[in-house]
């Protein structure tokens, strides 16, 4: 197999280079080595000829014919420029965090196993891990912390493992220290042949613990200690005078806990009201994608670049973060000027590839391979040894109710098992609070979250952030009091939901119109729901256990400010390109993207590329914190771009990559079109898109390709392209932009167009700009994607296994853009909330994966049998039917999330499905036959 | 003594010694034919089923090569999803499976296409009674694994072929 071809030079930019302690770094994204993602890839036009519908996903053919497309693909033999003689890297773990690692004992490795080389945590200078190291997600959060940490810049001694907000831990646990958690790296073996590799590998299979030695020694170094939060918790209280949302950061911070103790007391002295307790308990979770974390890197010495072949989703901070480290002081390689990562689509993300440290250790790994390429390829044992789980979580509280259904307060505390390193636990643990308010209006709110520090594997971003377990917890409460009281469940969520005007937990204003009570009225009226006392019966007349169960979830999506960047050339042969800082890691983005500009501009786009990591810096524009004019200079913004995560496409990213096609059409397409003409100005509803090309919607002019079209704007010296920024935070950033069409008033803070070029568009400074109100972060969700599930299910009660009969999705899913993803979206939601339900199950410790020995044959997901496989509800047969809520006429092409959405409230229809059959609460997931047949025995 | 096989109609033949190797390892690290998926590597999700043809039998049959030593392969032929494509254009279970949206991440899809391949040359040697259908195509795909699609639309789109193959229909796998 011939090499693929040389990746694109790295664009140079502004944005991508970062300041470290020892000079600049260069940092550069660019897409699968030979080619940007889903560009050039398959057929020329592989989105179909009709604008707006994809005939299938722009990079399948690469997919399903088993090309080079996923980082665990390639080796440096692929990499144009690389040596090909390649490293290979092993690191050990450890297996105690009762007592301190001393060393390594390699004596009774084969021979032809040694390794090459042997790095320990003594190798590393402490100042290594000084570097700021960022998990940061959410504005509103990190607004806290930044103050929190020039708090203590001001105070702490500096030392190596004093960052509030950053790894926390080292790498390497240092010998004669003990590990902080299971499963943290304690050497690194470097191998320069595959057969060594293989052969040490083999040895150490199922016990690594052999060639490593503890006994006494120092404590865990770093913070926080075991069983301590991970900075910062999160507290929302909210009464009729005070809430979160309203409140400042500092006053809320000093007067919440006399608010909450104000709430308990009344609560506790509220004699009309109605208690349930809250109780339950969920086991961590693995996202088990389907490839195991692999990568590649290599240092090229003349150019003094890191380069590294990694699938991620989140390439910005994953550079930054590598930047960061290795621009320290005390970095293992030194005068590194540039880091170029290229960006492999993930096989699966679901959040476990969000910052992961994975590309952290490759790394490290890479900085001790003597100027070799290294490839670090985990094998499933060690990806779940390691890698991000969903955290286990303990909820427990009461929910408050009036004798005429109506919900008063919910008090809750939530702990997430952090485990090993922060990540994101903390911004999690915040989402979970704020999901706990379920789809509800409730005037009164006492919620705690916080995700512990433990010797677990470490929890991160997943499927929902921290939804599934608050919807957990709160669908299965409201159920047991419907249970108690003699309510109808259905008729207890409906007098209390929550819609347009009013608050969340955080006091933040529900300000989309969720259609919450359309949603139930067609969940009530279908059979599954309207019929279920009849299909019990025909189960029960075949001697089955059968229940249904009704949960219902209000899953936010986006973060408390999202920034998104997008490009959109028109190429001079007439086909269309969309570039965007989004990842697609099997959600569709790249399909998405490239479909939503079809009606704007006549075709669909021919290439997609995504993960546009310096699209950013050719904005013009800057995220500088520490500019005072913010929002006055016209050439600020609030957030360049986050991490990518499959939620924020749907509204956000499609939202960013209609307006600049907005701006390309209305911004040259149009003045070009006029000049062939021979008319004046034109505003987009004097054309219209016919057959691929263009004419005046009253007739008049010849049809003008988009060919005609790229050939006249390219000659006339108009924009060839436009890069557009836009800003979310409950609004959207808008302003004026001076094109040569006009002014054009858009969606976007930030605009600049191409002329020929595609690295050195010319910005547009904004003018009469609207923007979101600063106070609005600390609503910290703005969007919602609800969800009603209804799961219909038998219960074999020999053998405890529960059989998923039916499920029933009322989603609102926003405008659909591609039916078969969305409905493909649902259906892998609803798949993995089956696992999560009633398969998967981790103990934690070392009788977990964390003691290296797990596999799929222990830890069990879903296969086709365990799903409904039709798609439309029949009686007699099992189906999981999507029903999706048209959007009313004039609304916005854009979507909410999807799988998240679906997922989030499947577990708690299905424990409530299972006490309908029962009578029996089953309160702790999974809730496996073993737990079933415990509670049923007699 | 060698083992002798062959990978897409390319013969190998390789010392003894090597017999203990995974096919899988020999295709990715000595034949860079990476699109046979390691997933589990213990023989349960079987991301990385090839075809395997072992005479005397002339049927091919579907093959977890993360758990095939290389000496069990002598006398056989085996076809990874390198084969399936011609000339860049896609084979019919490629097709539907492309038409159909059947995949998300894509990781799993090259075992399923082995895998659907082999039933559908399967069926064609052996009809099955259509109300069997369904249950003959769960034997075939049913244990493989997919995290992302919840499996509804790998079903759907090999259905119609499916039931084209089963009824007769000369379709080129
Ligand atoms: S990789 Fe899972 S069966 Fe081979
Ligand atoms: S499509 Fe991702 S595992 Fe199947």
């Amino acid at each position: 197999m011939s090499a693929p071809p040389v990746s694109r030079a790295a664009p140079m930019s502004r944005r991508g280079f970062l300041r470290t302690a020892s000079g600049i770094i260069g940092l550069s994204v660019l897409g699968l080595p030979g080619r940007g993602q889903g560009a050039d890839v398959g057929v020329p036009a592989p989105l179909g000829p009709v604008p707006g519908v994809a005939a299938q996903r722009i990079e399948g053919l690469a997919k399903v014919t088993g090309e080079k497309v996923y980082a665990r693909d390639f080796r440096a033999r692929d990499m144009a420029g690389w040596p090909d003689h390649q490293w290979h890297a092993l690191f050990l773990r450890a297996r105690t965090t009762q007592e301190a690692f001393l060393g390594l004992d390699l004596s009774s490795l084969p021979s032809g196993a040694t390794p090459t080389r042997v790095v320990l945590g003594s190798d590393l200078e402490p100042g290594f891990f000084d570097a700021p190291v960022e998990f940061r997600r959410d504005l509103h959060i990190d607004a806290l912390l930044s103050a929190r940490a020039e708090e203590q810049r001001k105070t702490a001694k500096v030392g190596s493992f004093n960052l509030p907000d950053g790894l926390s831990f080292d790498l390497l646990v240092r010998p004669g220290t003990t590990p902080n958690f299971l499963g943290q790296a304690v050497a690194l073996l470097l191998f320069d042949s595959l057969a060594t590799y293989r052969a040490a590998r083999r040895f150490l299979a199922g016990d690594d613990g052999i060639v490593q030695r503890y006994g006494p020694g120092d404590g865990p170094d770093g913070t926080p200690l075991p069983e301590q939060p991970f900075d910062p918790r999160t507290l929302y209280v909210k009464d009729p005078d005070f809430d979160y949302a309203g409140t400042d950061a500092e006053t809320y911070a000093r007067e919440a806990p006399q608010v909450q103790a104000r709430i308990r007391e009344a609560l506790d002295a509220a004699t009309g009201l109605i208690r349930q307790p809250i109780r339950a308990e969920m086991r961590a979770m693995d996202p088990m994608f389907m490839e195991p974390e692999a990568g590649l890197a290599w240092i090229d010495p003349a150019r003094k670049e890191m380069q590294l072949v990694l699938g991620t989703q989140s390439p910005d901070g994953d550079v930054r973060n590598i930047a960061s480290m290795f621009g320290s002081k005390a970095s293992p390689v030194r005068d590194l000027s540039q880091v170029t990562l290229h960006s492999c689509y993930p096989g699966g993300g679901f959040g476990g590839r969000d910052s992961s440290p994975f590309s952290l250790m490759l790394a490290l790994a890479v900085a001790f391979a003597e100027g070799n390429p290294v490839r670090l390829a985990y094998d499933r044992f060690e990806q779940f040894r390691v890698g991000l789980k969903r955290h286990a979580t303990v909820a427990q509280g009461t929910l408050y109710a009036h004798a005429d259904m109506r919900l008063e307060a919910v008090r809750l505390n939530m702990v997430f098992d952090g485990g090993g390193r922060r990540n994101l636990s903390p911004y999690v643990a915040s989402l979970g609070a704020l999901c706990a308010g379920g789809s509800y209006r409730l005037p009164v709110a006492d919620i705690h979250a916080e995700a512990l520090h433990t010797e677990n594997i470490s929890g991160g971003s997943q499927r929902g952030f921290g939804g599934p377990q608050a919807y957990f917890a709160i669908e299965t409460a409201l159920d047991d009091l419907a249970a108690a009281q003699g309510w109808d469940p259905m008729a207890l969520r409906r007098a209390n939901l929550i819609a347009e005007g009013d608050t969340t937990v955080t006091g933040g204003p529900i300000e989309q119109s969720l259609n919450l009570s359309e949603m139930l009225d067609i969940a009530e009226a279908h059979p599954l729901w309207a019929e279920r006392a009849a299909i019990r019966a025909g189960h029960e007349a075949e001697g089955r256990t059968y229940g249904t169960g009704l949960a219902m979830s209000l899953q936010a999506y986006g973060t408390s400010g999202d920034g998104m960047v997008a490009a959109v050339h028109l190429e001079r042969d007439g086909t269309l390109t969309v570039q965007s800082d989004a990842v697609d890691m099997g959600n569709g983005s790249a399909t998405t993207l490239g479909v939503t500009i079809g009606p704007i501009l006549g075709a669909n786009a021919a290439r997609v590329e995504m993960g546009g990591y310096t699209l950013f810096a050719q904005t013009g524009l800057s995220d500088d914190s520490a500019n005072h004019q913010r929002w006055s200079d016209p050439m600020w913004t609030q957030k360049g771009t986050g991490s990518s995560s499959a939620c924020l496409t749907g509204l956000h990213q499609v939202n960013t990559v209609q307006q600049t096609a907005q701006a390309l059409l209305r911004g040259s397409l149009l003045v070009g079109a006029a000049k062939l003409w021979g008319r004046g100005p034109l505003s987009a509803d004097e054309v219209v898109w016919e057959a691929g090309a263009l004419r005046p919607a009253g007739g008049g002019g010849a049809p003008l390709t988009l060919a005609t079209l790229a050939r006249a704007v390219h000659e006339m010296g108009l924009p060839t392209g436009a890069l557009g920024h836009a800003y979310f935070q409950n609004v959207w950033a808008e302003a004026d932009f001076d094109t040569p069409g006009g002014a054009l008033h858009l969606q976007l803070d930030g605009l600049a167009y191409y002329r020929g070029s595609k690295t050195a568009p010319l910005p547009i400074p904004r003018r009469n700009g609207r923007y979101p109100a600063p106070e609005t972060q600390r609503y910290s969700r703005y969007v919602w994607a609800p969800c009603v599930n209804v799961v219909g299910l038998t219960l074999d009660r020999a053998s405890g296994r529960v059989q998923i009969e039916n499920v029933l999705s009322v989603l609102n899913a926003g405008h659909i853009h591609v039916p078969e993803m969305v409905s493909g979206q649902s259906q892998g939601g609803v798949a993995m909330a089956i696992g999560y339900s009633l398969l998967e199950d981790m103990p934690p410790g070392m009788a977990g994966p964390a003691d290296g020995r797990w596999n799929l044959n222990r830890y069990h997901v879903a296969r086709a049998g365990d799903v409904p496989l039709g798609d439309r509800y029949v009686p007699g047969a099992r189906a999981q039917e999507l029903i999706t809520i048209p959007q009313p006429e004039g609304s916005k092409r854009v979507g909410r999330g999807i799988a998240e959405a679906v997922m989030c409230s499947i577990p708690p229809a299905i424990s409530n499905a299972l006490r309908d059959a029962t009578g029996v609460r089953f309160a702790s997931l999974p809730i496996t036959p073993e737990k079933i047949l415990g509670e049923l025995a007699p | 003594m060698t083992i002798r096989f062959s990978v897409n109609g390319v013969g190998f033949e390789l010392p003894d010694s090597r017999g203990q190797d995974t096919l899988l390892d020999f295709l990715h690290e000595e034949l860079n034919l990476t699109g046979t998926k390691l997933c589990c590597g213990i023989g349960v999700c079987r991301a990385c089923t090839v075809q395997v043809v072992k005479p005397p039998s002339p049927a091919p049959v579907p093959t977890i090569s993360c758990s095939t030593a290389l000496a069990t392969l002598d006398g056989t032929q085996v076809s990874t999803i390198e084969s399936v494509a011609r000339n860049g254009r896609p084979g019919p279970v490629q097709q539907a499976f492309l038409d159909g949206f059947a995949f998300q991440c894509g990781y799993c899809a090259p075992g399923f296409v082995m895998a659907a391949r082999l039933f559908l040359s399967g069926l064609r040697a052996q009809p099955v009674p259509p109300d069997q259908l369904e249950a003959a195509m769960m034997d075939a795909i049913g244990s493989h694994i997919c995290r992302c699609t919840g499996y509804v639309r790998y079903f759907d789109a090999l259905r119609p072929l499916a039931e084209a193959v089963n009824a007769g229909e000369a379709i080129e796998l």
